[in-house]
């Protein structure tokens, strides 16, 4: 797809994800659609159990046997250009050349996602293996350098040094100098800092700026905190029970914020500088339980603005409002009794 | 942060749930589990009432039935007609030719199947005198009749109903695990609790016990000990004496997981909290700290139980447990004690599966307790 | 590494102490001593014994001093003499009563266990790779089985069959010619058939085990992030489960060691006297019957030192597979 306009270099098409339960099958991710262009950092916002995680794994095919991904994931492979990888078997050669090569993921907690039976070179040094190079001695050159470059002082000694040897911090800098070394095209980051000390955070999420600068690859980046999401991500995806509500870059989302949803989240961010004891905003009620959908939008029964009898019977879908801020809202964008969307 | 409050009135019922109520949901849903424990019911009403569903007695032989195959049920009378089921007496017959007794069937008379019919006398739970039984055999006039017998899984070398047998056996062979493991429940728990609460050199000591007995070979150690129970005892004593034996290897293990949890309890913040409190030692034992994991030393008693009916076959088996007229499952295997016996009497191997069907029950719905305990899973 | 070897080895030494004492305690607490069961013996012969006789008797073997004094004697024996005692009922020294079968009873022993964990670890990872198939349904059923079936009758069972197939019994490891001709090449083949049932029947509950376990861990190991983190990375799923889920999985099995030599010394011990081997099992049970004590105690202690030295062995593995364990230790 080289030379195409758009530099998208991943696009999900009505994604779904269904698990199999005791009680059934869940859907869980319920149809997301989503670009990632070069370069970009796409934040990925939403609750515990709204779907995202589910959603980043879906791109590498790493979910549970019990998950079951529908619709399309391009990924603007190298070689083979814009592929489906949900096409792809999971366990297949096509796949596990993409995974870690050219997309590779970061984890919730380093803590556990090294194995304690191997040192932190050995693991590293793994992924160069399988991609770049067979030849041990240059390997290991590669490993150490990126060791270096995101920042683990004293690298040749920490490279024969075991996991339970790490601090924290200095596991998720081995982590994503193991997602970086073979200089991806998107890196997955899964709540990368949620389980780390709150100045541990500011270095971590630091480094990957830098990092995306020299490497020059797109982000995604998974995460509930809108904090981490204003200072990191150029585009801001909010996700609500399984789909996308919201979807505007990140200046337009904290500046003009749509959806209800969005509204209740930017809301129960403690900003600084405002005025002493204002109460956090709180939406009020629970997320439904996936299994017994009520019919309509998701966020009816919580919502302040909902409009009976339209949000209850229909589900609102992504509507373009102009300069590309997209929300899924009968009361933002319009009923559809009143016919069809602004633009598009 | 978002902050969500006020939860359905449905899944608080979920939340608030005792950890019981939780289990005993999650263990309903467990099939095979399910399943074994109804296995397990009827196996142990059979065997309390097991003068009932008995059709003999414990002490009831018959000389000519010695060693006969499962008696033969009849459902079509001589003219092919369908008729109410009826067996025929064996008799002996001494073959003059060759000089051997040969066991026939004696046509002459047909026995009728019968329920709720009178039989030996027996005292029903211990105090209720009764002499009904759930079957037995009744003569062409609806007389009760004992002179022939409807041994449905055949007769041992005494002339003993092996059915009957496996029931008053299964008094024994079902209840020693269960004694036992409450003997090694409180073993466990005290000396468990005892090492993990004190440390120091309390616990030095009983895990150099524990290390001891878990070093030497269970049934050499049975086998040991079992040798030194005098004999001539009565059978009271002797079960006593071979439960005891059984729960002398079984607390080591409980101990240990018991050990590890009052390790990890011990710092928790609420027994913290309840020793400054001023709180006794044994108060906080038992109060604040056995009730966190007592889910889970249940589940490891059951995982135990089948080894100690296991051992108690094996013990009966060599010859070393219960012995004759006293009856258990391993008793009864020891007349499987060579090829010969079984080549010519494969019934004999029968109470063989219901030890196998009590193992595996006890093993799924441990199994399934397992996963029960964990209820938020 | 050293360091802990030697710690360890330093630990064994007063637990091998307790187990002596434990063991000569329980196998002197039987009522009598061989000399009754002798007395009794002879005297269902015909011959009668009169009580000066019977002191005389005692005396002679040493068995009118208390227990621990017995037991003082025999450790002293065994320190500063390596003689384990005499057995009454052999009429010779228990070492060399022992050494009849020593070298049978470990070698089948040792082909067991071996036996065990080669069946059992790839049964186990495939029912893990394949959880819920037909065939982790299948294996196991079979190994809940296995474990449910109390082995000495599983020999009954096995025996059996055989004998409904072939017509022939196979008791013992040797046949009658073998035993009368010596062992020859032709004999071989005869010999690893009969050496097949015993390993079948003594193994099965510990191979039923051990799948058990390996299958329970590896699913475990399966739902640790790490792995997810390997497959993230592109590895195959082979690596997964050999480089990264078996190595951890291989924990419990190897600290479970000891515990199958126990399993395996309990199993031969009853199965042998079904099958008739020349193993330990049978002579235990005689000495134990006929309180023929310093035998008896011999068997078990060397029983429970193997055991220990199993537990040895299995920590020192364990350090060597764990970094995590090798490093507390060295610190």
């Amino acid at each position: 797809m080289s030379g195409a306009k758009d530099d998208v270099i991943l696009r999900m098409k009505d994604l779904k994800i269904n698990i199999r339960v005791d009680e059934g099958v869940l859907t869980v991710v319920r149809g997301v659609d989503l670009e990632i262009h070069k370069g970009e950092t796409v934040g990925l916002v939403g609750e515990s159990g709204c779907g995202k995680s589910l959603t980043s794994k879906a791109i590498l095919g790493i979910n549970d046997k019990k998950c079951r991904a529908e619709g399309q994931i391009l990924f603007d492979a190298e070689g083979t250009g814009m592929t489906d990888l949900l096409s792809l078997k999971p366990r297949g050669r096509e796949i596990r050349a993409i995974r870690g090569k050219q997309i590779s993921m970061i984890f919730q907690e380093p803590m556990v996602a090294f194995s304690p039976m191997y040192t932190i070179g050995n693991q590293i040094n793994e992924a160069t293996l399988l991609h770049i190079t067979k030849d041990k001695k240059k390997a290991k050159e590669i490993s150490l350098d990126v060791m270096k470059k995101v920042g683990i002082a004293n690298a040749e000694k920490r490279y024969d040094q075991y996991p339970h040897e790490f601090s924290g911090g200095m596991l998720q800098r081995a982590l994503i100098a193991m997602a970086l070394v073979c200089n991806p095209k998107l890196l997955i980051a899964d709540e990368p800092t949620t389980a780390l000390d709150v100045t541990i955070q500011a270095q971590i999420l630091e480094l990957m700026k830098t990092l995306q600068k020299d490497f020059g690859m797109s982000i995604l980046f998974i995460t509930h905190d809108l904090g981490i999401v204003a200072r990191m991500c150029d585009t801001v995806a909010v996700m609500y029970l399984g789909r996308i509500v919201e979807c505007a870059s990140a200046v337009e989302i904290y500046g003009n914020p749509m959806h209800p949803y969005t509204r209740g989240l930017l809301g129960s961010v403690h900003k600084i500088g405002t005025k002493g004891q204002k109460r956090l905003f709180s939406i009020e009620g629970t997320v439904p339980l996936a299994l017994n959908l009520p019919k309509g939008c998701g966020f009816y029964e919580r919502c302040s603005k909902r409009i009976d009898g339209v949000c209850n019977v229909q589900d609102p879908q992504l509507t373009d409002l102009g300069d590309g801020h997209r929300v899924a809202c009968f009361a933002c964008a319009g009923c559809p009794g009143k016919e069809e969307p602004v633009h598009e | 942060m978002a902050l969500f409050k006020k939860k359905k009135a449905t899944d608080e019922s979920y939340y608030l749930a005792s950890q019981w109520a939780l289990m005993w949901r999650k263990l309903k849903k467990h099939k095979l589990a399910r399943f074994s424990l109804s296995i397990l019911a009827v196996l142990y009403v059979l065997s309390l009432f097991a003068d009932f569903f008995a059709p003999y007695g414990l002490e009831e032989f018959s000389s000519v039935y010695k060693n006969t195959s499962p008696t033969r049920v009849y459902w079509r009378d001589e003219d092919g007609r369908l008729s109410r089921p009826y067996v025929y007496k064996l008799k002996k017959v001494n073959d003059r030719k060759t000089f051997t007794v040969i066991i026939s069937e004696d046509t002459s008379q047909k026995y009728y199947v019968a329920f709720f019919v009178p039989g030996v006398e027996y005292k029903l739970l211990g105090f209720i005198p009764c002499s009904t039984h759930f079957y037995g055999l009744v003569n062409e006039d609806g007389v009760p009749d004992r002179s022939a017998r409807l041994n449905i899984f055949g007769a041992d070398s005494n002339g003993g109903c092996i059915y009957s047998r496996i029931l008053f056996g299964g008094r024994v062979s079902l209840t020693i695990p269960f004694v036992a493991a409450a003997i090694s429940f409180v073993l466990g728990i005290l000396l468990g609790g005892l090492s993990g609460y004190f440390g120091g050199w309390v616990d030095n000591v009983i895990q150099r016990l524990i290390e001891v007995l878990s070093a030497i070979p269970s049934i050499p150690l049975w086998m040991a000990l079992s040798a030194a129970i005098p004999p001539g005892i009565p059978v009271a004593a002797m079960y006593l004496y071979i439960t005891i034996i059984l729960s002398f290897i079984g607390w080591t293990g409980l101990a240990r997981v018991v050990r590890g949890k009052f390790i990890s309890l011990r710092n928790e913040d609420y027994v913290m909290a309840a020793r400054l409190a001023g709180v006794s030692d044994f108060k906080i034992i038992l109060k604040h700290m056995v009730p966190g994991f007592l889910s889970y030393l249940i589940v490891s008693l059951t995982l135990g139980i089948p080894g100690s009916i296991l051992g108690e076959t094996s013990m009966s088996y060599l010859g070393l447990g219960m012995k004759a007229p006293a009856t258990s499952w391993g008793v009864l295997l020891k007349e499987t004690e060579d090829l010969v016996s079984v080549a010519q009497c494969p019934w004999k191997m029968i109470p063989l599966i219901f030890v196998v069907i009590t193992v595996l029950a006890f093993n799924f719905l441990g199994d399934g307790m397992r996963d029960a305990a964990d209820p938020y899973k | 590494m050293l360091k802990y070897v030697g710690k360890r080895v330093l630990l064994f030494i007063p637990t091998l102490l307790i187990i002596s004492i434990l063991i000569f305690f329980i196998i002197q607490l039987p009522p009598g001593d061989y000399v009754t069961s002798y007395v009794a013996a002879m005297a269902a012969e015909g011959e009668i014994f009169t009580p000066e006789q019977i002191e005389g008797l005692r005396a002679q073997f040493g068995l009118d001093d208390p227990w621990y004094v017995q037991y003082f004697n025999w450790m002293k024996g065994i320190i500063t003499r390596g003689d384990f005692g005499y057995s009454f009922e052999y009429g010779r020294g228990v070492w060399s009563v022992i050494m009849d079968r020593l070298y049978l009873t470990l070698a089948v022993s040792f082909i067991i266990l071996v036996f065990q964990y080669v069946v059992s670890l790839p049964i186990g990872i495939f029912c893990a790779n394949h959880q819920y198939s037909v065939g982790d349904y299948a294996l196991s059923f079979i190994g809940f089985i296995g474990t449910a079936t109390p082995n000495f009758l599983l020999a009954i069972i096995i025996m059996y069959i055989i004998y409904i197939r072939t017509g022939n019994v196979y008791l013992g490891l040797f046949s009658t010619e073998m035993l009368q001709n010596g062992m020859r090449w032709e004999y071989v083949p005869e010999f690893l058939g009969r050496c097949l049932i015993p390993i079948l029947v003594i193994g099965t509950s510990g191979t039923c085990g051990i799948i058990r376990t390996v299958r329970a861990q590896m699913l475990d190991e399966q739902a640790r992030q790490y792995t997810l983190t390997a497959r993230a990375k592109g590895c195959s799923e082979a690596v997964i489960t050999y480089k990264y889920c078996l190595r951890a999985a291989l924990n419990p099995v190897v600290s479970g060691l000891a515990g199958s030599l126990r399993t395996i010394f309990s199993g031969s011990t009853v199965s042998a006297i079904v099958m008739n081997l020349a193993i330990q099992g049978p002579v235990l049970l005689a000495a134990l019957k006929s309180q023929d004590m310093y035998l008896a105690g011999t068997i078990v202690l060397i029983q429970a030192v193997l055991v220990l030295v199993g537990t040895l062995l299995s920590d020192i593995a364990l350090a060597w597979l764990d970094p995590r364990i090798r490093f507390s230790e060295r610190g």
